[in-house]
């Protein structure tokens, strides 16, 4: 029996008459680092926030270790990390204070060492106030604030945004480290892919509100692929093959780009049309999610679940 | 256990566990890694390389299916004795790959096969000697 | 312990302000206390109002020395009332921390009451002790020919309650989510109506009054602090 330590069922959200978040379903697996991937205004800190019991759903479920998230019990919330969106702490604070704040709420999990570990590893002083910190050692110290308690399920929206290079480096470095503790389970958002390839082992894509990818992130780098057909005559006009998410052509090349294609489905396809030959061509994984979420001028998304 | 220089480049075309493998198989080849030699733990190298500890794994799980390691539960993963690799069909798929990569590229540059046949024994026996003077070390 | 550092985490945030209205009104309402002593009024001590009439609060306490105090203490009472609500339950979204506040190991309803809390204590004690100290001062024995009545102590406590229920009207505010101004402005608007009842009514009107608002825009803060989203 697997233990889902988050689960959303038909979650929905209307601002108004803006639809922000489609029926998303969506279930995470304990011990399980997913990576919550989709662009700018997709409706990723939507989806959060609604988990987090910080907005209401227009529709659906979504539970967190089991409790409903409008009813998440504070014993609930103990056992949950979540990095906020901005980073945004009391500005008044001194880092000590922030601590002292923070641990009140975290009795006996409270890691004192890990948290001095951090807050000396990043170069910070104790006694520096929040509003003297920069957008990157604010995010530094929410970290830290987050990874002290050991949390078992740790929510992050978009925590490396706006960060430099050696920031999120630490932000993934923390993460690694979570993730060495047992049975802990991350979701983050994020719209780096490279930092998601590093550290997820799960990946669910979200675009324009609708879920169109959740699956391992093997899966998704293994199914989303490439190719380029030649042909010596005409290229044809139709391209019909399953998966198709674009296609470009040139006078005597196509390159299309498939999902969920096998290799004996592309062969196929290759003799019908009477192509010469064809090459599959490796994609990055940030290729490969701009291709998945191009939007078709057919209008047609689909959703696509490796089980 | 010797220094391993593994360097990963994320945002590559190739998967992460794939740049791992064929760092170790490199190593492995040019006999900077010989026999018995122990691969670093799996979380350690992913704590080091930044990368999720299943990564890791991954790549080491793929590394001993081709027979290159061994692990040995409680003790860890070693380079594995070459005497007792055995070269499977894949492995030959693999190399041919790779050959008919090298002879299209040569010929197409303009080299002739007599020369390209030349240049591959010279560079074959560099690579055995420097692999004798390592193993005396 | 956590209500506490609750409690600790507004009162630290509130201190600026309380300090400004506990000193301003203890400089300025000392001040004043202390002239009026010094320049008695002829219209002190009832002149005007006939034994057994119901008299206006402000009327009344208008009528003695603390007079000016008075004014200070309703001034001040409104305003650290504003500054309160302002401070609790309009800055988080511009500092766009009610997520991190949020997002604790209790539920919604103590952090919620921390806040009240600590409001509350901040009227009680810094200043509902200065008003103390000044009815206390201007009762002294050979000060004034007759020490004010009980009533005026009781009237300033009128004006900090007051202040209260200005503090309860600010936060309904900045928590409601309506949209139309009208509505959204509900809670100083019943605030607003409060206060005009302390100039109109007699005692027991004002008390009623004030229970009533204060009743009112409890339990809308309380409803919507639950309900509203973040």
């Amino acid at each position: 029996m697997i233990d889902t330590v988050l689960k959303t069922e038909a979650l929905t959200k209307y601002y108004g008459k803006d639809l922000a978040l489609d029926h998303l379903d969506m279930s995470i697996p304990r011990g399980c680092i997913c990576g919550f991937v989709g662009r700018n205004g997709a409706g990723k800190t939507t989806a959060i926030k609604l988990m987090l019991g910080l907005l209401k759903p227009t529709a659906g479920t979504s539970k967190l270790l089991g409790c409903d998230s409008r009813q998440l019990k504070p014993s609930i919330r103990q056992r949950i990390g979540y990095v906020t969106e901005g980073h945004r702490l009391f500005r008044w604070m001194k880092i000590s204070e922030l601590e002292k704040f923070q641990q009140r709420f975290y009795p006996k999990q409270w890691d004192y060492k890990l948290f001095a570990d951090m807050i000396e590893y990043f170069g910070l002083s104790k006694k520096k106030k929040v509003k003297h910190l920069s957008n990157g050692q604010r995010a530094q110290v929410s970290l830290a604030l987050t990874l002290a308690p050991n949390p078992e399920l740790l929510i992050m929206d978009d925590p490396t945004l706006g960060l430099d290079a050696a920031i999120r480096r630490q932000f993934l470095e923390g993460m690694i480290k979570l993730i060495m503790s047992e049975n802990r389970t991350i979701l983050f958002s994020s719209h780096i892919l490279a930092d998601v390839e590093r550290v997820a082992n799960r990946i669910v894509v979200i675009d324009k509100g609708v879920l169109r990818a959740n699956c391992t992130l093997e899966e998704f780098r293994l199914a989303v692929k490439k190719v380029k057909v030649s042909f010596t005559h005409r290229v044809p006009d139709e391209v019909n093959i399953d998966g198709l998410l674009s296609c470009r052509k040139s006078e005597k090349e196509l390159e299309l780009t498939l999902v969920g294609t096998d290799d004996e489905k592309v062969k196929h396809w290759v003799q019908t049309v009477g192509a010469d030959r064809y090459q599959v061509v490796s994609m990055n994984l940030e290729d490969q999610f701009i291709e998945f979420t191009r939007p078709s001028g057919r209008k047609r998304l689909f959703q696509w679940e490796a089980n | 256990m010797p220094t391993l220089w593994i360097q990963i480049l994320s945002g590559s075309d190739k998967p992460i566990y794939k740049q791992i493998v064929e760092q170790i198989s490199e190593l492995i080849a040019k006999g900077e890694l010989s026999m018995g030699d122990k691969l670093p733990p799996v979380r350690k190298l992913a704590s080091e390389l930044v990368i999720n500890p299943n990564t890791v794994a991954r790549a080491y799980s793929v590394l001993e299916q081709s027979g290159l390691v061994v692990t040995k539960t409680g003790s860890g993963t070693f380079v594995s004795n070459p005497e007792l690799r055995s070269s499977d069909a894949a492995d030959i798929n693999a190399l041919t790959e790779r050959m008919d990569t090298l002879i299209t590229r040569g010929l197409n540059l303009g080299f002739k096969s007599r020369d390209l046949a030349a240049m591959f024994k010279d560079r074959l026996s560099t690579f055995v000697k420097k692999r004798e003077s390592e193993k005396k070390k | 312990m956590r209500f506490l550092t609750l409690m600790w985490k507004e009162f630290r945030e509130s201190l600026p302000w309380l300090l400004l209205a506990t000193i301003v009104l203890l400089a300025m309402g000392g001040f004043t206390l202390r002239l009026e002593i010094q320049n008695p009024r002829p219209d002190w001590y009832y002149s005007g109002i006939t034994p057994g009439e119901t008299v206006d609060t402000y009327r009344l306490i208008q009528s003695t020395v603390l007079s000016v105090p008075g004014a200070w203490l309703l001034v001040i009472s409104i305003g650290l009332g504003l500054a309160s609500g302002i401070r609790q339950f309009w800055m988080p979204y511009f500092t766009k921390t009610w997520a991190f506040e949020l997002h604790r190991s209790v539920s919604r309803a103590t952090i919620l009451s921390a806040k009240l809390c600590t409001t509350l204590l901040a009227f009680c004690l810094p200043v509902g002790m200065v008003w103390t100290i000044f009815y206390y001062y201007s009762c002294r024995p050979g000060l004034l020919i007759m020490p004010p009545p009980l009533r005026i102590f009781i009237e300033g406590w009128i004006f900090i309650a007051l202040g209260f229920v200005t503090y309860l009207g600010t936060a309904l505010v900045g928590l409601s989510e309506a949209r139309w101004y009208t509505t959204k402005i509900f809670g100083l608007g019943l605030a607003a109506i409060v206060f005009l009842m302390i100039f109109h009514w007699k005692l027991s009107w004002v008390f009623t009054s004030m229970t009533i608002g204060a009743v009112m825009l409890l339990s809308q803060i309380i409803y919507t602090f639950h309900n509203r989203e973040f």
